[in-house]
């Protein structure tokens, strides 16, 4: 039997987000109240009632209600939710494609809410660009024409603008239907061309508005996996929208739930998993296999005197992806954090998880 | 709580009601009301001369006499400037087009139109335009059909540089689009013959009046087809432009306009036959062309109207055809244009023009006159058609033996008796019954609108001829309902009816108003019967149309739960589908009502007597005042007729929002 004493896994690729400087995009206390005099309502008792009691009350919507939260450079923000608790309207607020009824958005270090028209303009030309649900496309212009229409937009010369897009274009592996038109294309390869169109002027934050929930599941899967490849190989910060909470697992660094305009839990996928903040949240994640999603830092007991010298794992490594190693040592496998070992798992503890899974 | 109120709402439900003690009962209460006061109280209550402003007539004469006088100074002041130029504006560019395409040479002029249509709209359509070329030569009418092309052409662009915008603004703007569908509902539903006389004071006859009252007619649905074809665009994708910083002129333009492309030459389609169906009105005032030749021809040779008449049409149809093929085939939605294909088109489009400018060439080579004036057969078409119209008036046949009955039986037991009525009866019944009719169908505000309107007539000196028309339009209406109710039930029920229909119901409404009434004459020469026949004919197709459609319409759920019931299909017809479209039914009546008030005033031409003989006069023998006030009591007709029947819950073809 082979004793492991080094680490038998590579450790999970250093985190791409950066927190050394400000957060790319910061919001506060946002909300957005639709229907007549909302702004009225804001900071007065009735902004405190539950959105049905305020319908009945006001004829008021309360879509999003003072939602705040940072979302660092490189980071996959994921905001899940329900249909109808905001999500959309939320993400709209940001760039103001909806206008907030309250509260601050930062973007790049720019007060977004107090921008002219003429800023917000640029904002949205340069620094931020935007996937939909629905797709959106051009249905008079070619493929190509449709991923170039944000660099025409911007005044981009026609020769320079289609070879950015010739560039992008490929990047989505669609480089041969560039001349099809949007109604030629499945609906898959029509939502990649929203990708691409998104892509082309290269922004530093993407905005996607449950992108693949148009889309087969299968088709969904793998247009996932291109957005984790895209977001690995330019570092784009994203904020994703998704209703689904397997899709906003695989892709988030940090998820948001929202019920009813309000965000109830902002964690990693594992603090979500590990401790849900309330039935809400403990609804969602039920389904999911804990193993799936929960580092053995959420399993990990103290280590007794002695088992310090057992094999070592990084303490971000899945449980899952542990099993191997603990099934085969002897000793109890030790939790590492930079160097020092936090804990030790071993089948005891990995057992005990597993069967609270079905439990 | 909230969950409860459904079903206590159905517990509370009132056990049904027999009719006579619902709104239904109390119409009818009303109606009985105004008839007895006609038993007791007939002629003796006409309207009072001390509540009518006599010299209303004379002071209008003055102001038009003013009017010209100060028009036609050597030094106008600005504002008669600025309006001088604006009507020979109007007149110029009918000119202008005119010599241009007489100019063109009869050769040009028709390979112009028809590689236009080929180039853009396909061969079938180019096809249809060359045959209707052909149909103006072989009928004489070549030139009249070019001075009316222009004329159209001329009322188009116009109708469509004020309207296209408008109409964006419209379907860009909530606000915008609230405030302007007041405006357009009034110009169409005031009848063409309500604004010929102010606007022949306004710019004197001649083409520039009959371009302004096409314009009047034909804005509105430029406006509200543009405003739903905006609206059209998919808000996601007019969302996506935003969020890549587009403006919201290039979101206009790279997204909005490209995409309702379809709808915007939709609208141009409409436009056209919205202008079409005005130019023999805009002949009574000075539209050169082929309603000149209509309006003129109606009293010295109506065979030549009649075949003018013929013309209008064939001119409408080949044009419908032709901008609905172009719509269609240059939508860039569905085009797919490539770079090789559109460089393609372009050299196509190079090979057009070069082909018109030959046939120009080639054209004054060979000295082709600017109108085709070689062979037609014109005299042997008249010929017939005279026959014809001989034939049917002849007493000896058995034709006439079938529509002198007829037209002396609506007479006698329908327009005579209820003229009579509507004359004689006590103004203070008239005006309050036919308020409190409006209280009861529609609600406070249309009857207050009612009296005012029915008091603007008593006002303007024009109450006995307009219960005269009141009560030709209430015999023409009933007819109207009596054709169009059971026949779109008909095409609701079996689609065999409905296909059979569709083409005469295509062909009645493309004919313009008057064209309808020329047969009648003949038909049924006997005083208003005419006028009344038309607007039977012409208002039917709409009133058949928005039948089927509200049957149509009734959900297939209801329809099946009453057939899994055992229901015949006799009795879902009866118990769930008419009173489930009571209200497409409603806005049948209520269109009707405004399309045969149309036309009965139009009649006022050919001897129908009433308003619309006091507008004529108007015009032929320019009794200024006495032509206005006539208008004046039209439109507030118009508008009384519209209130008393639009219901509570107003819906209307088109709406914008
Ligand atoms: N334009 C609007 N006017 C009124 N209410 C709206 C509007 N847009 C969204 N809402 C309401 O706001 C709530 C949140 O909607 P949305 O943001 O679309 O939710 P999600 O994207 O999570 O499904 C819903 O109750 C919705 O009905
Ligand atoms: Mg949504």
């Amino acid at each position: 039997m082979v004793r492991v004493t080094t680490l038998a896994l590579p450790a999970p690729p250093a985190s791409r987000v950066d927190r050394s400087g400000e957060p790319l995009i910061r919001a506060a206390g946002v909300w957005k109240i639709f229907g007549r005099h909302a702004d009225r309502i804001i900071g007065t008792s009735d902004a405190e009632l539950p959105r049905a009691e305020l319908r009945a009350k006001t004829g008021c919507v309360a879509a999003v209600r003072d939602v705040s939260f940072d979302v660092w450079p490189g980071e996959v923000f994921v905001v899940m939710g329900l249909s109808g608790s905001g999500k959309s309207t939320l993400v709209r607020t940001l760039i103001r494609l909806i206008e907030p009824s309250a509260g601050q958005v930062d973007i790049a270090g720019k007060d977004v809410t107090a921008a002219s028209q003429a800023e917000l303009r640029e904002l949205r030309r340069h620094t931020s660009s935007m996937v939909f649900q629905h797709f959106g496309l051009l249905a008079h212009r070619r493929v190509i024409d449709n991923v170039a229409f944000g660099l025409e937009i911007q005044g981009v010369s026609k020769a320079e603008r289609l070879a950015r897009a010739e560039k992008v274009l490929q990047l989505v592996g669609l480089e041969d239907s560039a001349n099809s038109f949007p109604d030629q294309l499945s609906g898959g390869m029509q939502q990649r061309v929203g990708l691409a169109r998104a892509f082309a002027v290269d922004p530093k934050v993407m905005l996607y508005d449950e992108p693949f929930s148009a889309l087969d599941p299968l088709i969904r899967r793998d247009m996932q996996d291109e957005v984790i490849r895209l977001q690995h190989e330019t570092g784009k910060t994203m904020v994703f929208i998704t209703h689904d909470l397997p899709e906003a697992l695989r892709l988030g660094d940090r998820i948001a739930i929202m019920r009813d305009g309000a965000i109830v839990q902002l964690g990693t996928p594992e603090e979500l998993v590990g401790s849900p903040a309330d039935e809400y949240v403990e609804n969602f994640v039920r389904d999911i296999p804990r193993s799936h999603v929960l580092t053995i830092r959420w399993i990990m007991r103290d280590a007794r005197p002695g088992e310090e010298d057992g094999p070592r794992l990084d303490v971000r490594t899945n449980v899952r992806k542990a099993i191997p190693v603990i099934a085969e040592s002897e000793r109890p496998v030790c939790a590492v954090e930079d160097g020092r070992v936090v804990g030790v798992v071993d089948r005891e503890t990995v057992l005990t998880a597993i069967a609270g899974e079905s439990a | 709580m909230a969950v409860a109120q459904p079903a206590a709402r159905a517990v509370a439900a009132p056990a049904p009601r027999p009719w006579w003690r619902g709104r239904a009962g109390l119409v009818v209460a009303v109606v009985l009301g105004i008839v007895i006061s006609y038993f007791g109280w007939r002629n003796d209550v006409p309207w009072p001369a001390s509540l009518t402003w006599n010299s209303l007539a004379a002071h209008l004469d003055s102001f038009q006499t003013w009017l010209s006088d100060h028009r036609n100074l050597p030094h106008p002041s600005i504002v008669f400037r600025a309006f001088n130029g604006l009507a020979s504006f109007l007149d110029d560019i009918v000119g202008w087009l005119t010599s241009f395409f007489f100019k063109l040479t009869w050769i040009g002029t028709t390979v112009l139109g028809v590689l236009v249509v080929l180039r853009y709209g396909g061969r079938r359509a180019a096809l249809g335009v060359a045959a209707a070329f052909a149909a103006f030569a072989a009928m004489g009418l070549w030139e009249p059909s070019v001075r009316t092309f222009a004329l159209t052409f001329a009322s188009v662009a116009l109708a469509l540089a004020i309207g296209l915008p408008l109409g964006v603004l419209a379907g860009r703007s909530d606000r915008f689009a609230r405030a302007i569908t007041p405006v357009l509902d009034a110009m169409q539903i005031i009848p063409a013959f309500a604004y010929l006389m102010p606007i022949v004071i306004l710019f004197s006859v001649g083409p520039g009046a009959a371009v302004a009252t096409t314009l009047i007619y034909a804005i509105p649905p430029a406006i509200r087809i543009t405003a739903l074809g905006i609206r059209g665009v998919q808000p996601n994708t007019v969302e996506a432009a935003t969020a890549l910083g587009a403006t919201r002129l290039q979101t206009l333009f790279k997204v909005q306009l490209p995409l309702a492309r379809r709808m915007l030459l939709l609208s141009v389609n409409q436009t056209i036959l919205f202008a079409l169906s005005m130019v023999v009105i805009a002949g009574l005032i000075g539209g050169q062309g082929l309603g000149d030749v209509v309006t003129s021809g109606l009293y010295s040779n109506p065979a030549l109207a009649l075949l003018a008449g013929v013309a209008i049409v064939i001119m409408a149809i080949a044009l419908d055809r032709a901008t609905e093929a172009m719509a269609i085939r240059t939508d860039p939605a569905h085009r797919h244009l490539t770079e090789g294909k559109k460089r393609r088109l372009r050299l196509y489009t190079l090979a057009c023009a070069a082909a018109v400018g030959l046939a120009v060439g080639l054209g004054y080579a060979f000295g082709a006159g600017s109108v085709w004036t070689g062979w037609t057969g014109q005299s042997w078409l008249l010929r017939q058609v005279q026959s014809v119209l001989d034939y049917v008036q002849n007493p000896s046949t058995f034709v006439f033996h079938i529509t002198n009955p007829i037209g002396n039986f609506i007479v006698q037991y329908g327009l005579e008796p209820l003229r009579t009525f509507f004359v004689a009866t006590p103004w203070p019944a008239m005006v309050f019954g036919l308020a409190l009719i409006a209280f009861l169908v529609s609600g406070l505000r249309p009857a207050l609108i009612v009296a005012a309107m029915l008091a603007v007539v008593g006002v303007a000196n024009e109450w006995t001829p307009a219960m005269d028309t009141l009560s030709q339009v209430l015999v023409a209406t009933v007819l109207t309902l009596a054709v169009g109710i059971p026949l779109g039930i008909w095409a609701a029920e079996s689609e065999r009816a409905r296909r059979g229909m569709r083409p005469v119901l295509d062909v009645l409404q493309t004919l313009p108003q008057l064209v309808y009434i020329i047969p009648f004459i003949y038909l049924m020469p006997v005083s208003i019967v005419p006028g009344v026949m038309a607007s039977v004919l012409y208002a039917s197709p709409v009133v058949i149309r928005l039948v089927e459609a509200g049957i149509r319409e009734v959900s297939p759920n209801s329809v099946e739960a009453a057939g899994a019931f055992g229901a015949t299909r006799a009795q879902v017809l009866l118990k769930v589908k008419i009173p489930l479209a009571r209200e497409a039914i409603m806005l049948g009546v209520n269109q009707g009502l405004i399309m045969v008030l149309a036309v009965v005033v139009i009649g006022g031409l050919v001897g129908s007597g009433a308003l619309g003989y006091d507008v004529a006069q108007g015009l032929q023998r320019s009794l200024f005042g006495q032509g206005v006030l006539a208008s004046l009591a039209i439109l507030a007709l118009g508008i009384a007729l519209d209130r008393v029947t639009q219901g509570r819950r107003r819906r209307r073809l088109g709406d914008l929002a």
